[in-house]
Parts: structure tokens; sequence; C-alpha cells
């Protein structure tokens, strides 16, 4: 796992403790003793509800686990009445990464028409997965704002790679996806000159080679910290 | 033991008969390599008939009737698949590798739950005679329905998770070792399942309860019984009888099997968390 983060700011004790966020502590406790395997019982429902990696049995007294994993222990949340902790198995090794409705995807499109286009899913949620999804971007869903006048070949073209989020399950072919939103559109784009394009505006981006301005929905990508994980 | 004796012949006729069209394949050489103890054939099936009828015999490779054979287990075996697992049982050998989930055909029709795809292959080197193993066929749709009822389909909709077996060598008791070996590639794959399901199979000889048999043992064996099991649940998800068995028998032979079941379940795990453990940063 590698990550690069922004510099920080000079060590001072007293003011990391005075900026420190309120965050549930994870209690993980890495011994052998706590690597679960599907079927273990984890605990009891009158202590704990039944987190990631774990379901509560039909009689509704055990928890059981889902996969292999660690297990931990999160306190419950301070701000509601639950008073039982979340039990969940944290897998050693997450399976592969299925597009669910809410996650943000990459994708790369395939083939633009005068209604939607097409588009293979890459990576979900920063984990690329091992064979692509097919997804759709309808011309309902490409903007916020007047959505009925967006034309789809200065949104997007083929072969750019685009930021977007699930919208839902969609029917058997492909997912629905959708980049009404400032931070979502295409990230990645190669001009008809074969150079990568520079953003310099939400609908325009620049050759840097030839000069030559092409319209693309494009995504504002703000400063964040960058978590690699192969 | 007049009847006794008259149900072993009975039973010996159905079995020469089973038998007779193999050797007259081998003498007209359809199925392939040519082996050279054709000749010996009927002299070493008399031997072995003699020695099923009697009480008290001992199996060939050393256990008493009621012991299972040794296992190896490895998990992580085929790299490019999402999980797979490799077992040996006595000489049945045996490789799971599970790929998924991953987008279904296009053909296929949208469902609100995961699909399972299970294909048993055998390898042409698996049988001691060169060609296609027998019962495949079905082997396949018996994975199936031994592993829906453990797997969580909810938890990865309109997706495919697809699993291949591949029997490398046949000793007998192929099917549960397969089961048990791809339940044990499912977990390493970090699908999510309800529990890890275990398979043991059980042979009837004469009166004797013989279990997890070898290919030769289930040869001659006048009864079958294979459970699938899951321990912390107390659910069975396969339950397969074949022959003549009568109702104390079977739940004598139940007993002996869901017992095995629950101990195989036990290395399952330990296989896993040892993995597990390796695999840790």
């Amino acid at each position: 796992m590698r990550e690069t983060s922004l510099s920080l700011p000079a060590i001072n004790d007293e003011a990391m403790i005075a900026t420190e966020p309120e965050i549930p502590q994870a209690i993980d406790v890495l011994c052998s003793d706590s690597i679960a395997t599907p079927g273990e019982i984890l605990g009891d429902s009158s202590q704990f509800i039944a987190g990631k990696g774990s379901y509560l049995a039909p009689n509704g007294r055990n928890i059981h686990a889902s996969i292999t994993g660690h297990r931990r222990v999160l306190p419950p949340p301070a701000d509601s009445t639950e008073k039982r902790s979340t039990v969940e198995v944290v897998g050693h090794k997450s399976r592969g990464a299925v597009p669910e409705p809410g996650v943000v995807v990459i994708a790369r499109v395939t083939r633009v028409m005068a209604r939607m286009v097409s588009a293979d899913i890459m990576c979900v949620e920063s984990k690329a997965v091992k064979e692509k999804f097919t997804g759709i971007i309808r011309q309902q869903d490409v903007r916020a704002t007047e959505i009925d006048k967006v034309d789809m070949y200065q949104s997007f073209q083929p072969g750019d790679v685009v930021k977007a989020v699930v919208l839902s399950l969609g029917d058997a072919r492909a997912y629905y996806l959708s980049t009404a939103k400032n931070e979502l559109g295409v990230v990645s784009a190669q001009s008809m000159a074969g150079a990568t394009m520079v953003p310099i505006s939400w609908t325009e981006m620049q050759c840097p080679s030839t000069g030559q301005i092409e319209k693309r929905k494009v995504a504002k990508v703000l400063q964040t910290f960058f978590h690699f994980r192969i | 033991m007049r009847n006794d004796k008259s149900l072993l012949r009975t039973n010996e006729k159905d079995i020469k008969a089973e038998r007779a069209p193999e050797i007259s394949e081998m003498a007209t050489g359809t199925s392939g390599t040519y082996s050279p103890s054709q000749c010996l054939e009927r002299k070493q099936q008399e031997q072995k008939r003699k020695t099923f009828q009697e009480v008290d015999w001992a199996r060939s490779d050393g256990r008493n009737f009621h012991q299972c054979r040794p296992a190896f287990l490895r998990t992580g075996a085929a790299s490019v698949a999402s999980g797979s697992a490799y077992a040996e049982f006595g000489s049945t050998k045996v490789i799971v590798s599970v790929f998924g989930p991953r987008e279904s055909k296009k053909a296929m029709m949208y469902s609100d739950v995961g699909r399972l795809n299970c294909h048993v292959s055998y390898t042409t080197f698996s049988t001691p005679i060169r060609g296609q193993g027998s019962d495949n066929k079905e082997y396949s749709s018996l994975l199936h329905k031994a592993l829906e009822g453990a797997i969580r389909l909810k938890t990865f909709p309109k997706t495919t998770v697809d699993i291949f077996a591949l029997v490398l060598e046949s000793g007998g008791g192929d099917l549960p070792v397969i089961i048990s070996c791809a339940s044990l590639a499912i977990a390493d794959a970090g699908i999510m399942m309800y529990d890890l399901v275990s398979a043991v199979s059980l042979s009837c000889i004469g009166k004797k309860l013989v279990i997890d048999p070898t290919s030769e043992e289930e040869a001659w064996q006048d009864g079958s019984l294979m459970i699938t099991y899951m321990p912390s649940r107390n659910e069975v998800t396969q339950f397969t009888l074949t022959g003549e068995w009568s109702t104390p028998k079977i739940n004598e032979a139940m007993e002996l099997c869901l017992d095995a079941c629950s101990k195989l379940a036990d290395i399952l795990r330990l296989c896993l968390k040892e993995n597990a453990l390796e695999l840790a940063p």
C-alpha cells in the first residue's frame, strides 16, 4: 500500500492533541485467535450488532462470520441510542470489487450514441476490477442542469476516462452511471492529434501541442489524498 | 447366513454385469491405451470378491472402517483465479478455482441474486484407464446443489461466480473431496458464505459401513451415502443415497458421516487460518 500525502505541519504536541479528531477508536486484536472463518460465531446478538462480513443467524441469537479475516469490534456511535457494539470481519484478502449503487467508479468510454454513452468500468472506488463491467450514461444523467439540451458528442468521446457514480444496477446488460455533479465527468482525454488534453473550463479541454479546443463535460478534480491499493 | 450368501451372490451378478461391457470394450480396443494386466483381470476379481465376503477384512491402506483418509489442503493454488484450493485425500487429488463475482453473459436475464456456475472436469490421466472419467456429467449439477445453500447470493446481485473443479487423480470418493475443496476455494476468494461446507461419503459393503471409500471399495459397494454439511449452523445442504438401506442402518450411517463432516470442517478452518496468517502484512 503506497500513500502519498501533502506535507505535514511542524509537529507540536500540544497542537496535535488539540486538533485530534473525534473518531471512535477501533479495537483491533491482532493475534491468531481472532482470525474468523465463515460460519464461526463472533458473538451474541444481545451484545453485538452484525457489521460488514458477518450476519445474524436465523434464530436471532448468534452472529456468524461470512468471510475469512480479522475480527474487529467497533464501539457504538455516540449519538445514537444503540448500546451494542458492532462486530465485523475485515477481510485479509478482499474479494474482487463489484459496482454497487452509490459508489464512485472510473470508466472508459467505448461508444457514444445520440442518447447515451457506453463505458467499461475499470475501477471501483480506487480498487481495480479483474474483469470489466459495462456501464451506461444516459442523456439525462450527464449533468444536473438543462438535461434535455445535452449533446452527447460534445460531452464525451470514445477513449475518454470518466469519473462517474453508480446510480443503480440497471438492466441485464449494463449498470446505470451518472456524471451529474461538478466533480464527475471526463478526467482524462486525448485530443485528435493524440496528446493528453488540459482542462480549461467545465465544458472545454485544450490540446497542448496544437492549441485546439474540444468540448467535453469536464470533472472538477479537487486536491485529495491518493491511496493506491493494488 | 444363507440369506446373506444369496444376497451377496445376486450382488456379484450385478457387479459382473457392470464389469462385462468394460472388458469387451478393452478387448476391441476402443478406449485407448492397452492395459497389460487384462489377462490377470479375472483372477484378481475372484480374489477381491473373496476378500469382501469375509467377515473381517482389512482395508488396503490400513485404516479401520470408521477412519477417513488423511487430508492435505492448500489455498491459493492458482494465482490467476480470485480464489483457489488444492486438496489431496489419499490418492484423490483435486484443484478448484473460483472466478468472480464477474459480469454475467449478455444473453442471461437480469437477476436480483448472484448466479453460481459450476463445472467439474476430469483430466485424461486421472483414472487408471486413460479416457473420460465416469459420472462426471452429473457432478457439475451435484456440486451446484451442494454449494448454493451455503453461499450468500444476495451479496452479489447481477453477477456470476464461476467455479471450475479439475480432478487430477481419481482415487475414490471424488465428489465429497470436490465439494470440500470448492468451499475452501470460495472462502479463499472472499465471497460471502453462511458457513464452510464439508462433505463425506460412506459405502455399505455387505454388512459393513465403510467411511471414505477408495475407488476399489466403491466398485464393490452395495450402497452409498453422501452428506454435505454446514457444521456451525447444523444444516445439511445435500443428501445422496444409493442402493438398498434399512432405516436403522441409515441412522447409523448418518451419525458416522455427520461426525466425520464436523471434524473435516475443523481441518478446513485450520487450513484457512494458517493461510490467512501467512498473508497477513
